[in-house]
């Protein structure tokens, strides 16, 4: 069971690398192939929400010495998100037309590599599902292969091959101070090892984490490459493998390295707000929608951030569900940024609205989650600071929204309608009806986050 | 034995960044491969006891080598392997696109190409300005 979405992924991948993805048999074999393993990740995780987590060792190894594969409720609730923003980037990919015969195939890998990565307990497994999902991006960085989308996955590739080693070293140290590679038996020990050495290793993974994720001393290759490759790429890239970051954040932060994440959370508080602030004029500034949103993908990642370093079933919770959401929204708004009809137009209108947390988008949650968050915060000044920060980012993205949104449909609008593939408008449209969905009735999103946070913190259910 | 491994690693990794800043893009690659094997001796260097090699029959009473970090350290080398072999075809696609591999030519590619776009966006921005003003104030 736990295997199943893994396998589904993988072995699909490796037929269609042999087919010629721009055929449309091929192209509608790998959309079912992707809605088969969506389906089985979603059935393990409804296993997983009523039985409590899964865990498999590789191999049939003893435990302890195989490779351990573990499904709870955050790695569940994660690889659920990523597999359906490249289930729906794909599928907006396939209405148009494929360009590339690697495209079905390198989605495929990049899935199989994003749910491993997920649902793996092991660190060093960490790292090689970490490869396969990089590996796979940086050609789909190059997908169409135009002079542009060519420098961007330079640029792209030699930034994050740059991150892989520092997080290669980060684990490789955490290994030789803890003497085992077992995310849970890593985190058992680290109370009793030195406390320096785990923070130098925390140190370098969370550098490698933050190029990952785009916060602001590491931010500069992002707008680049966020404006340079195809709209349904920058959808895959900002949806669903940035969500590597915040994972890698909340696993190895949070649950392996709780007392360094504690030690360090002024420095990520100081780096939220940098990212919120910067992000938010920057986008301000921009006239290009996929500038706007490289931009604003920015400022956001820094609200996980501070929910992060904050902590505690409020701040983890906010930060699962902030992920989950700010995904969904930056699919909408690249896929929906690529066409200039006033449907897409509508869906973009929807996005916009969410990432600025008004009420009726599910945005509005994550925000109310990230405010909640805000008031716990140690100590007086410290509230007030970060409640003025998300008040000041919040505006800031409504601006911004608005700036974009204007300038590209309100004239665009009057041209003549559906000028592009129909199917195309009507995946934005469906998207924005489930951001709108989530928003009138958020429960099930709010329990999942929740559930998922629990999992971070020991001696809760 | 420990400094003279540090050393190593120091040197590999400190070429390595300085290659990495170059603009030349297959001294970056150079770099790239450099910090790799950095890394990989890192890797090598961080087991938690050395000795003999750890193959069946083993010696009696001796200490040996940790395993598990020369099969990271064989799992790390053949991801270097592809990535480096996928890098190099990039920049083959790069220098048959651009007929240059000089990142600074490449960037003063993007700006000319930019500023093409500006002006065909000023071209037709006061009208859409216009517009846009018209609408609001209407709304109003």
């Amino acid at each position: 069971m736990l295997v199943a979405p893994l396998a589904v992924f993988w072995i699909g991948g490796l037929l269609l690398a042999m087919a010629d993805g721009r055929r449309r048999d091929i192209g509608l074999l790998g959309a079912s192939i992707l809605s088969i393993g969506f389906g089985a990740t979603a059935l393990l995780g409804r296993d997983v929400l009523t039985n409590g987590a899964l865990e498999v060792v590789a191999g049939s190894w003893p435990t302890g010495v195989g490779i351990t594969l573990r499904a709870d409720a955050l790695g569940v609730a994660f690889s659920l998100t990523a597999t359906g923003v490249l289930l729906v980037a794909y599928c907006y990919e396939l209405a148009g037309r494929i360009e590339s015969r690697t495209f079905p195939a390198l989605t495929l890998f990049l899935a199989t590599g994003l749910t491993g990565l997920f649902l793996t307990g092991d660190a060093f497994n960490f790292y090689v599902f970490f490869e396969i999902a990089m590996v796979s991006s940086y050609i789909l960085a190059a997908y169409g292969e135009e002079r542009r989308q060519l420098r961007a996955a330079v640029i792209f590739t030699v930034v994050n091959l740059l991150g892989s080693v520092l997080f290669l070293i980060g684990i490789v140290s955490l290994y030789h101070v803890t003497g085992t590679l077992d995310m849970a038996t890593i985190a058992a020990r680290i109370p009793i090892v030195e406390a320096n050495p785990t923070l130098v290793a925390g140190t370098f993974l969370f550098v490698a984490l933050g190029v990952k994720l785009g916060i602001f001393p590491f931010h500069f290759w992002l707008p680049a490459v966020y404006t340079g490759v195809h709209a349904s790429v920058a959808a895959m890239f900002s949806g669903a493998l940035a969500m590597i970051g915040a994972y890698g954040l909340l696993r190895i932060g949070a649950g392996m390295l709780p007392r360094d994440l504690a030690v360090s959370s002024p420095v990520l508080i100081v780096l939220g707000i940098a990212s919120i602030v910067y992000g938010g004029l920057q986008s301000v500034a921009r006239h290009d929608p996929s500038a706007v949103v490289a931009y604003s993908a920015i400022g956001q990642v820094g609200y996980i951030l501070i929910a992060v370093a904050i902590g505690g079933s409020t701040g983890y919770s906010a930060a699962i569900l902030f992920t989950i959401i700010n995904a969904v929204n930056k699919t909408l708004l690249f896929l929906a940024g690529d066409q200039s009809n006033q449907y897409a137009g509508f869906a973009y209108a929807i996005g916009g609205l969410s990432v600025a947390g008004i009420p009726l988008a599910m945005g509005f949650w994550s925000k109310t989650a990230l405010l909640r968050t805000s008031m716990v915060g140690d100590g007086y000044p410290l509230r007030v600071v970060l409640t003025g920060v998300m008040i000041l980012g919040g505006v800031l993205s409504l601006l911004y929204m608005f700036q974009s949104f204007g300038r590209t449909y309100w004239h665009a609008g009057k041209g003549p309608a559906l000028t592009v593939a129909p199917t195309r408008t009507v995946i934005v449209l469906l998207l924005a009806i489930l951001t709108l969905f989530f928003g009138i009735w958020p429960d099930p999103l709010l329990a999942l986050s929740q559930r998922a946070a629990f999992t971070l913190i020991p001696g809760t259910p | 034995m420990t400094l003279l491994i540090a050393v190593a690693i120091a040197i590999l990794i400190g070429s390595g960044s300085y290659l990495l800043l170059k603009h030349d893009l297959i001294q970056v690659v150079v770099g790239v491969l450099l910090l790799s094997h950095g890394a990989n001796l890192f890797i090598m260097f961080a087991g938690l006891q050395k000795g003999a090699a750890p193959i069946y029959p083993l010696a009696p009473n001796s200490a040996i080598a940790d395993p598990l970090v020369q099969a990271m350290t064989l799992t790390a080398i053949v991801i270097t392997f592809g990535v480096s072999a996928l890098l190099l075809s990039l920049i083959y696609r790069v220098y048959i696109a651009h007929a240059t591999l000089d990142t600074a030519t490449l960037a003063g590619e993007e700006e000319r190409q930019e500023r093409a776009e500006e002006t065909d966006e000023s071209a037709d921005d006061p009208e859409d300005d216009a517009a846009i003003l018209v609408e609001e104030g209407r709304a109003l």
